[in-house]
């Protein structure tokens, strides 16, 4: 069993180490998918790109950064991001496409222009599915984030990772308790944060 | 950001020599059209005919393969689009509102955009609502889908009408609506359309719809221009049998065959009636308070003839009596065949014409009005 100070510690490096990874890839993701609606050719890499990083083992990944990028907490964040990008970017997208063409037709025809037409109307239209994407990636980040651990990231990862390799069942699930606890806190208030920012048009 | 007030009323809107083509068929083809100030002009025509095109070409939704739009005498390619979009109404079938926006929101979106402050917005958004009888109160914070299609229509209409655009494309905007629903909103629009007097270029697939709105139809066939003029010349001169049969003309005159005109005539108005002796500056002053361009002058009891308002302005100065201006009149019997009665205002191009029994007043036969009788 770790000490308290130790798990509130790493809990928090934990926190930290998903919401900044989350954060910098919904920055990433959100303008290169309004980018590759513009752009065909940029649409097709970025969801090529972002298809095979998801068939990529999580492990391979952050592997494959240690020798780009050495080890510690940035390294660790773009392995994470590797991985969170996809589910933002491929919702972002299908939310932005999937506003009826008819919609944005009629947006041009009463005198919007095309950064209005974004603003206004094909952002709005979107948000259920960007929203759905950004919370699969926060529990995405959430698991590759204990995997992390492994090239210097801190976090709950390096207790349980301590745990297993001296046999202490204490140690090991004074790690994975709070991990399995912060998976389930995200999903529940990502849920929340869901339903609050769901347009009220979408439920009655 | 505002954008320019392009016209504050259309003259006239030329379309000239405009062609567009989608591979190797004309959806549009050298079509040459001209939309008078404050006329509402019908497109009707089969589907497929080009009729859309034309429309979305006006502001700019389209760009022609060849020729030119002029609007008040401007060339619209010399427009920014936006504003010259801006500047007109549209309103579509499918109505186009944004489900994620409230019904206030979604009147007051353009306002807004132009930097209307909210307090002027919501003002406009509540004139509006109210102008096409839906209660700003009740409506105002509602979403679309939670209105019904006749609802949502009006509201279409009130967002075309924010920025109060001296002209008005509309494209079937009754097209998806239950019959009964449809003739309710035309009778409404009918009022809207006195009271707002703009221009508007109306699409329907719909005749009976064409002769109750329009004072012009244009009837496009194969990307082409068919025939354009007042509902009576499309009945009476049809080019070609595809107007004939788009009107139906076959149908109405053989319904004609068995009406007299005291069917379709309309009682004479007393607001009409002036006497022969009286001057034509008082004649002015009386038209001018009862509200009427034309009069029926009698004396004595005996009709002498008609006189309009543009005329007697001319005469003023000189001080005539309306018994030496007045025009003479065709007049019918109640009995008279309607159809013989039409076709002789026709040729004469009168749009009415008196109706008398011996000495007695009948009633007026107005062309106009008889046509939208019989449809």
């Amino acid at each position: 069993m770790a000490a308290t100070s130790v798990i509130l510690d790493a809990t928090w490096e934990h926190i930290v180490l998903v919401y900044t990874t989350l954060f910098v890839s919904i920055l990433v993701a959100v303008p290169l998918a309004f980018a590759s609606l513009y752009n065909r050719r940029l649409a097709s890499v970025v969801m090529n790109f972002a298809n095979l990083v998801q068939a990529v083992p999580s492990f391979a990944v952050i592997a494959i950064v240690v020798p780009f990028l050495g080890i510690g907490f940035v390294p660790a964040l773009i392995a994470i991001m590797l991985r969170a990008l996809l589910p933002i970017i491929k919702n972002t997208y299908i939310g932005l496409t999937s506003v009826d063409p008819a919609l944005i037709d009629y947006a041009n025809g009463i005198g919007l222009s095309e950064w209005q037409i974004q603003r206004y109307i094909r952002l709005p239209n979107a948000y259920p599915a960007m929203f759905a994407g950004i919370k699969f990636a926060a529990i995405l980040a959430n698991s590759i984030a204990v995997l992390t651990a492994f090239i210097g990231s801190g976090g709950l990862g390096e207790i349980i990772f301590q745990g297993l390799i001296g046999y202490n069942t204490g140690k090991l699930l004074s790690g994975a308790i709070p991990a399995i606890v912060l998976a389930l806190l995200i999903d529940y208030s990502f849920t929340l944060l869901e339903k609050k920012l769901t347009p009220q048009y979408m439920k009655s | 950001m505002p954008t320019q007030r392009l016209f504050e009323r259309i003259e006239s809107i030329e379309l000239q020599q405009i062609s567009k083509k989608y591979g190797s068929r004309f959806a549009v083809e050298s079509l040459d059209l001209s939309i008078e100030g404050g006329e509402l002009l019908i497109l009707i025509g089969p589907s497929g005919s080009g009729k859309t095109t034309t429309l979305r070409m006006i502001n700019r939704m389209i760009e022609p393969d060849a020729g030119n739009i002029l609007i008040n005498g401007q060339n619209i390619i010399q427009l920014d689009p936006v504003s010259l979009r801006r500047n007109i109404g549209y309103v579509i079938q499918n109505i186009g509102l944004f489900p994620h926006m409230t019904i206030g929101e979604n009147v007051g979106l353009v306002p807004k955009l132009e930097g209307w402050d909210e307090i002027r917005t919501t003002e406009r958004v509540r004139h509006l609502l109210d102008f096409v009888s839906l209660p700003p109160d009740r409506f105002i914070k509602r979403y679309p889908r939670q209105l019904s299609g006749g609802q949502q229509q009006r509201v279409g209409l009130a967002r075309a009408l924010a920025m109060n655009p001296p002209l008005l494309l509309m494209d079937e905007p009754f097209g998806a609506l239950d019959p009964i629903l449809r003739k309710q909103l035309q009778k409404e629009f009918l009022e809207i359309k006195k009271e707002i007097g703009r221009t508007i270029v109306f699409i329907t697939h719909d005749i009976e719809e064409a002769f109750r709105l329009g004072d012009r139809i244009a009837i496009m066939d194969n990307a082409r221009l068919v025939q354009v003029g007042a509902p009576e010349d499309l009945i009476f001169e049809p080019v070609n049998d595809l107007v004939a049969d788009i009107v139906d003309t076959d149908r109405k005159f053989k319904h004609m065959d068995t009406l007299n005109v005291k069917d379709l005539m309309t009682p004479l108005d007393a607001k009409y009636i002036l006497d022969g002796s009286m001057d034509a500056r008082n004649a002015v002053e009386i038209m001018k308070d009862r509200d009427t361009e034309i009069g029926i002058v009698f004396e004595n009891g005996i009709l002498i003839g008609k006189v309009e308002m543009v005329n007697l302005l001319k005469h003023e100065e000189s001080h005539p009596f309306l018994r030496d201006i007045a025009k003479p009149m065709k007049v019918f019997a109640p009995r008279d065949s309607v159809a013989t009665a039409l076709s002789e205002m026709k040729k004469s191009g009168e749009y009415m014409a008196m109706v008398m029994n011996g000495d007695t007043v009948g009633g007026m036969l107005v062309s106009d009005e008889v046509l939208l009788k019989l449809i």
